[in-house]
């Protein structure tokens, strides 16, 4: 049996440091094929198993290696902006929260990805396409440094079981934008006849807390002809009279149904779940929220919720403005996003290359039960969007990819992000609901602090 | 040979080879290895888990246009009020109550023993649950609160979290409830730490009830009161979870606290040294107690 002597030490230690520097290659070869993806937790667990079998169908077939990391909602955004900020980036993120893209685009922090939608430009809708870029104030450019992976707009979920408790018919609903929210109000009037005590008529979010609320108010803003407050250039029109008129209106509807009482009055500190819960509590007739969260949530448990007693939008589909004309939906898109310092940029590049593919995409946002829309028209076509046993889906994805659309106005300007996320609207809206403020004083107050905020991000 | 050249050369090495010696003390030979062996892990982790992160929030929160801009923000006024109210009532109602409570828990009897360890619940159980069920409980429509007074007294309650202040109300009185049964052991630790003979012969003396606690117990426990003081201000100042789950910092951002504005901040608005910044703000406030703490924690070992 061989001593161990000092010098028996050296040479296995020099013996071992050569074997390393043979086997280094290797090594690197196989660190060069692997990407480290983050992806926000699904509301509902198949939308975590639809991302986990194509990252699964992607390895398989092109023999990389995907870490993926699927981490809940908040926790997620938390970690993207402190890698972005410390600078120990992953290869691959989605935008959590979806402005991201144009809050780092604007410091230069993420890969252009043009050459990834290049390779499906003719499949993305044109929405999905602008509100893939961002204003670059380093190469004081636009970019595309997004690539557009699901959508999702805004839209109205009834129980119609209340509907008809309150001898009215979901078929009765008007088709104008004012008529088809008081519609809900006589809902809710009826109810209260019937001794119904804690339901209300509409879900509207009227609140500072998370995304509804700046989602709702802009929904009406749009409704009622506010559409150019931020122009593609990036230019903010505070002064047009349009505007002026469309965001008084909304600010007088919604904070006026709050106070006139046919909002729940929890409503006013609501976080981005809590009118879901409230829903399906039936504390409330309708919710005007984001994706179909409201409904596939409770799909597997409830299915005889699922497809009788809830529609999306009800028989009208989404409404038209107070002149009868269709309403542009805001879209909102997850994107997949490199961060400037990753890796393996290749192989994030490649994979993006792959799931982009409609087939695949499409699968993804199908087997996920339909929460989120897809970001192809032709994709819409699909038996399981036109189902015409599924009372949601085919409504909703004729308001998101079908019908019209716009992207989110802090895709033309970033400074709308932070009007969003300082809830600039919402604060206008409470003023009025529960302050007693004239809605005209109300949006003045709004419009000062929005001309602030646009101060802070000089486009050329 | 030139002399001043030599007496120039040996002046370095005699300068190195006395901080050399200054810097070993009196250790000999392998004994300064060993010492080197065990400070140096400490050292690591003290510089990568204490030092860096401070410097690096220093830095982060150090770009004088960040001020400007956190004092502009319309809710910040409110922010710093918030917080200051939290703090006063949050840690004075808390300690007091705790320093009374202690007194109570000192009685003999093994049912005062069980009666402490269902006191000290609140405490046991994770915080942020806690926090979430409270704020469950209060929501007007269909929170606990409001449908127990319904149903047994036909009284509508109020929305408690709709309200700036019963939702600032609602967060302290959670803190307070949540925190006391701690510093209510730490304090009931200080009073079992008092010698049976002062409490006896302040007996003899006539010093019983109220006049044994002002004369006796509260100058003996005023010391430990006051760091308990000091530490609960600096935990509170930094606590998040009582805020965010009870109030959500709500309705319309008025019960934000320096904390919660810091998350919101670095976070929501996406803008990491803005909400370093909300948190460096408070440090006027922080350093002067740090010292007074420091001061008393040197103090307080001749004392109770």
């Amino acid at each position: 049996m061989a001593h161990l002597t000092r010098r028996s030490m050296l040479r296995g230690s020099l013996a071992l440091a050569a074997a390393k520097t043979v086997g280094g290659p290797y090594v690197a070869r196989a660190a060069a094929t692997t990407a480290a993806v983050w992806f926000a937790q699904g509301f509902v667990q198949d939308e975590d198993v639809a991302l986990r079998k194509a990252v699964a169908d992607y390895e398989k077939q092109s023999g990389n290696k995907i870490e993926l990391s699927i981490i809940p909602f908040a926790p997620e955004r938390q970690k993207i902006i402190s890698a972005l900020t410390s600078g120990v980036v992953p290869d691959l993120v989605d935008s959590n929260p979806a402005e991201i893209l144009q809050l780092y685009g604007w410091q230069d922090r993420w890969v252009d990805v043009s050459d990834v939608v290049e390779s499906q430009k003719g499949q993305f809708s044109e929405t999905a396409l602008v509100a893939a870029q961002a204003y670059n104030n380093v190469t004081k450019k636009r970019a595309t440094y997004g690539v557009p992976l699901r959508a999702a707009v805004v839209p109205c979920h009834i129980w119609k079981s209340l509907v008809e408790k309150a001898g009215m018919k979901i078929e009765d609903l008007p088709k104008t934008w004012d008529a088809y929210f008081d519609f809900f109000k006589k809902v809710q009037d009826n109810l209260r006849k019937q001794g119904e005590r804690k339901v209300y008529g509409l879900g509207f979010q009227v609140t500072a807390n998370g995304v509804d609320p700046y989602n709702l108010f802009m929904a009406f803003l749009v409704a009622y002809g506010g559409q150019d407050i931020v122009t593609r250039d990036g230019k903010l029109h505070l002064d047009d009279p349009k505007v002026k008129q469309a965001a008084i209106k909304a600010a007088a509807y919604l904070g006026g149904a709050y106070r006139d009482g046919y909002v729940p009055p929890s409503a006013i500190n609501w976080n981005d779940a809590d009118d879901n819960n409230a829903f399906h509590a039936k504390l409330m007739v309708m919710d005007v929220d984001g994706t179909l969260s409201t409904e596939v949530a409770i799909k597997e448990k409830h299915p005889e919720w699922y497809y009788n007693e809830i529609v999306t939008h009800g028989a009208p589909g989404y409404p038209n403005d107070n002149a009868g004309k269709p309403v542009p939906s805001i879209v909102g898109y997850t994107n997949g996003l490199i961060p400037k310092g990753a890796k393996n940029v290749t192989v994030a590049k490649e994979f993006l290359k792959y799931f982009i593919q409609p087939k695949v995409i499409g699968e993804f946002v199908e087997l996920g039960l339909g929460r989120w829309l897809p970001v192809m028209p032709s994709l819409a076509k699909s038996p399981f969007w036109q189902n015409p046993k599924d009372p949601h889906l085919k409504g909703y994805v004729q308001q998101g990819l079908l019908g019209p659309t716009r992207p989110d106005y802090y895709v033309f300007n970033l400074a709308m992000a932070e009007v969003r996320t300082q809830h600039v609207w919402s604060m206008a809206m409470i003023d009025v609901a529960k302050e007693g403020v004239k809605p005209e004083a109300a949006i003045d107050k709004a419009f000062k602090r929005i001309g602030e905020i646009f101060a802070k991000y000089p486009m050329a | 040979m030139d002399t001043a050249s030599v007496v120039e050369i040996g002046r370095p090495s005699v300068r190195r080879d006395s901080i050399w010696r200054s810097l070993r003390g009196p250790l000999k030979g392998s004994e300064y290895t060993w010492a080197l062996a065990f400070v140096v892990p400490y050292i690591a982790v003290f510089v990568t888990f204490v030092a860096y992160p401070v410097v690096y929030g220093l830095w982060m929160g150090s770009e004088p246009r960040l001020y400007p801009e956190l004092f502009s923000d319309p809710i910040y006024q409110k922010t710093v009020v918030n917080t200051a109210l939290y703090l006063a009532l949050g840690v004075n109602v808390k300690l007091f109550l705790a320093l009374l409570l202690s007194g109570f828990f000192m009685r003999p009897g093994w049912w005062m023993k069980v009666l402490l360890m269902i006191f000290v619940l609140p405490w046991a159980v994770p915080q942020i649950t806690t926090f979430i069920s409270i704020h469950w409980m209060l929501n007007g429509e269909w929170g606990f609160l409001n449908n127990m007074l319904y149903t047994l007294f036909h009284v509508e309650g109020p929305h408690w979290l709709n309200d700036r202040w019963t939702a600032l109300g609602a967060v302290i009185v959670s803190h307070i409830w949540k925190w006391t049964p701690f510093w209510t052991l730490i304090l009931l630790a200080g009073r079992m730490a008092i010698p049976l003979e002062i409490r006896d012969t302040a007996r003899v003396d006539g010093a019983t009830g109220v006049r044994g606690f002002v004369h006796i117990t509260f100058p003996l426990l005023a010391n430990l009161y006051l760091i308990c003081t000091l530490l609960s201000t600096i935990f509170l100042l930094g606590d998040f979870n009582a805020v965010y789950f009870v109030s959500g910092g709500g309705p319309a951002n008025s019960t934000q606290v320096l904390a919660t504005l810091g998350i919101r901040n670095a976070f929501e608005i996406a803008q990491p040294r803005l909400g370093v910044a909300a948190v460096m703000s408070a440090l006027p406030m922080v350093i002067p107690l740090v010292i007074v703490l420091m001061r008393k924690l040197r103090t307080a070992q001749v004392q109770l």
